[in-house]
């Protein structure tokens, strides 16, 4: 069984150039210094990569969407990548 | 407690996983190489190990995320601090977000040792911008404006059921309307602009019928890229994005997903294809320009090994697979060679045998007057490399070097940094695509020079014999019967007299990088003397080898730039030039001629040029000194074995 969370977690490091960051699943935009639309959308691009899901559109949106967090992220992966 | 040297092959070690990672295993080579480049940014001392690794690191075979990691990389670089010394200064404007394009772009430049200041328009104001004379564009005096739009910019498509005259009515129309934001660039800048073209669309309203129909978009914008490329002025440039695209894959350019999401253009990884290919175009035009590719014999040109197998034992050429591959690869090559690229040969063989294979085995492709440089014995490939370079008189950042030996590659990453040694593999059927794709001899625009160039050279080493055997070199000078083509910069001149401005190193004073658009602009003005000098001699036409740009200023003709091809050192060019400025400053009245001397790593040969041509030094500071010539105190014109012919048109 795969961990998601600390496989995000490094995605997260290496998305925002912090190999100190801490993640968990209630982190948030605004906890996590940078995650600003651009690298929100950089995330997503090594999400998909990393785990060999794609995104539909409208759950690229949800991720948006205010009150989402780190833990909607692990959710949205682990129903994909079933 | 580690030292730097240490930290030096610690690093390049990381760095060389990175280089000869797969696909699979690339993203986490550059994730370890990254974490330890980052580390290392702590001791400034380390930033410039960290800067020439990072460089080595990028190619155009990473996906978005690791060159985003990179891309972190080089800007924790530039907040350090560190900056390459060349720049080059960039407007980016499209219809799409320009921002991860920047960022891939940047990456890329830096790869290429050029810093990237760029300006980016407004989302979707390419436009007003280009329109608008007082724009932000025009104020932040680019060398280079980007326009990066795509067919939703295209206004004037056809009705679909159009018949041919009136789709080519709204192709006229279209074409217009492009035309004049161009020439509004022009008028406001003297930047040189790259117009992307148009992607063929990936669904098609009429299937396999698409093109039988001139109203369909498939034909409309095939007829566009058309009229682009044929129609396009000297100061734009068209980039080839449906090129791109097609090589890349369609289906896996555009992804519709993140054009709703983020107004990207394309799909993330296509987007650094599409980054890789301006940042080639963009440093050729900044004279970064790969010039000779270094080949080596066995297994690389055939299959086997020549001094064991012997010429009837080596695999090339029709009858099996594998000798199918190495002969294609050989007219990969070639072809090159006929475009201009210099070819050279560097292989541990015996000089004898290795020939033999090239004078008598019949499937050869390369003959050896295709090779500029043929270097086969048994001393190591770095040294060879360096006597290869020597030799042609270019430097080592013109070479490429293919091997299908993973040692011999790492050999010469290691000791020939300057080398461009591309991972190739181990299986020839594919070498042709991979030094392909990292468009390492991207041109700044196709001359008819480029088509010669091996015959140049070849010619030359014709004249060295001849050199060696005249008595004296007054006599050698005037056995060569030269003649002078002398005509200012003129349109049948221009892209020729800029790639020279791009290509020169070694005789050039002072390395004024000017693009086409630029230099134009230049030719109008009257305060301007452009001068261009072709030479011939008994062996053969040199074609255009020297440009001088000399301004009026201060009551002196000052002489912006001077340079010259090597290929005709020492054979009296400077003073034939000397006479034509002479020439022309009397003709303006002018006493006295002024020049610069502005030293590079690369020109060390001109250093004492005005001394040699009479000239006194005015001044002297770091890194440059300058120059003044009273012309009425010369007791006679310079002299040199040069016939003046302003007849012939270059």
């Amino acid at each position: 069984m795969r961990n998601t969370l600390s496989e995000l977690q490094e995605i997260f490091r290496s998305t925002f150039g912090d190999d100190e960051l801490e993640i968990s699943e209630s982190s948030n935009a605004d906890s996590v210094e940078g995650w600003d639309s651009l690298t929100h959308i950089n995330l997503i691009i090594a999400v998909e990569k990393h785990f060999k899901i794609k995104l539909a559109t409208a759950e690229i949106a949800k991720l948006n969407e205010p009150g989402q967090n780190v833990g909607s992220f692990v959710r949205l992966i682990d129903s994909k990548s079933k | 407690m580690s030292t730097v040297v240490d930290n030096q092959l610690v690093l390049w070690e990381k760095t060389q996983s990175v280089i000869t990672a797969t696909a699979e295993s690339r993203p986490v080579a550059i994730r370890e190489f990254s974490s330890l480049a980052k580390k290392l940014l702590v001791d400034p001392e380390l930033h410039s190990l960290v800067a020439s690794n990072l460089a080595r690191a990028v190619s155009p075979f990473l996906d978005y995320s690791s060159a985003m990691v990179l891309f972190q990389l080089r800007n924790r670089l530039k907040k350090a601090g560190f900056k390459h010394p060349n720049s080059c200064r960039v407007a980016l404007l499209g219809s799409s977000t320009t921002h991860q394009i920047e960022h891939v772009l940047d990456l890329f430049l830096f790869s290429y040792g050029i810093e990237l200041e760029c300006k980016e328009s407004e989302y979707g104001t390419f436009r007003q911008e280009l329109l608008n004379p007082h724009s932000e564009i025009y104020q932040f005096a680019p060398r280079f404006i980007i326009l990066a739009t795509a067919d939703k910019d295209i206004s004037h498509f056809p009705p679909l059921t159009a018949s041919r005259p009136e789709m080519e009515s709204s192709l006229a129309a279209e074409l217009q309307s492009w035309k004049s934001l161009w020439e509004s660039a022009h008028k406001y800048s003297n930047a040189q602009v790259l117009q992307d073209n148009f992607l063929e669309p990936t669904a098609r309203l009429f299937a396999n019928h698409e093109l039988r129909l001139p109203g369909s978009r498939g034909s409309f914008i095939q007829e566009l890229n058309r009229s682009f490329s044929l129609e396009a002025p000297p100061f734009v440039l068209v980039h080839d994005v449906n090129y791109l695209a097609g090589i890349f894959g369609r289906t896996k350019w555009s992804d519709p997903r993140f054009v709703h999401h983020a107004k990207m253009p394309c799909s993330p990884d296509a987007l650094v294809e599409y980054a890789h290919s301006l940042s080639s175009i963009l440093a050729s035009q900044c004279g970064v320009i790969r010039k000779c590719l270094v080949l080596d014999l066995d297994n690389t040109l055939w299959g086997g090994v020549i001094g064991d197998d012997g010429l009837g034992g080596i695999r090339l050429g029709q009858g099996s697979a594998e000798g199918e591959a190495f002969q294609s690869f050989q007219s990969y090559a070639a072809s090159l060679a006929t475009r201009g690229v210099l070819l050279a040969v560097c292989s541990k063989n015996t000089d004898s045998v290795a020939r033999e294979a090239f004078e008598k085995h019949p499937e050869m492709k390369l003959k050896l007057s295709d090779i500029a440089c043929f270097t086969a014995n048994w001393d190591n490939k770095a040294e060879n490399l360096r006597a290869i370079a020597k030799s042609l008189n270019i430097g080592l950042n013109s070479l490429v070097f293919v091997d299908d030996n993973p040692a011999e590659r790492a050999i010469v990453r290691e000791n020939v940094p300057e080398v461009m040694v591309p991972e190739v593999g181990d299986d020839v059927a594919s070498y042709a695509e991979i030094i392909d794709r990292w468009k390492y001899f991207q041109t700044t625009g196709v001359q008819a020079e480029d088509l010669q160039r091996t015959a140049y050279y070849k010619a030359d080493e014709l004249r060295k014999q001849v050199e060696s055997s005249a008595v004296n070199m007054d006599d050698f000078l005037a056995s060569l019967k030269m003649e002078a083509l002398v005509a200012p910069i003129h349109e049948l001149n221009l892209e020729r007299s800029a790639q020279l401005l791009m290509r020169s190193n070694q005789f050039n004073l002072t390395t004024k990088r000017r693009t086409s658009s630029e230099l134009s602009a230049l030719a109008k003005d009257p305060a301007w003397f452009t001068l261009t000098i072709g030479l011939r001699d008994k062996f053969g036409d040199n074609g255009l080898i020297s440009v001088i740009l000399a301004c009026e200023e201060n009551s002196e003709l000052n002489i912006d730039t001077w340079l010259m091809s090597c290929r005709v050192l020492k054979r009296g060019v400077e003073l034939f030039v000397l006479s034509e400025l002479i020439i022309e400053a009397k003709r303006r009245n002018l006493h006295h001629i002024a020049g610069k001397y502005i030293r590079t790593e690369k020109n060390a040969l001109v250093v004492d040029h005005y001394r040699q041509l009479g000239f006194e030094k005015t001044g002297e500071a770091d890194g440059w000194t300058s120059w003044r010539l009273d012309i009425d105190t010369l007791k006679e014109n310079p002299k040199s074995y040069i016939l003046r012919n302003a007849q012939h048109s270059i």
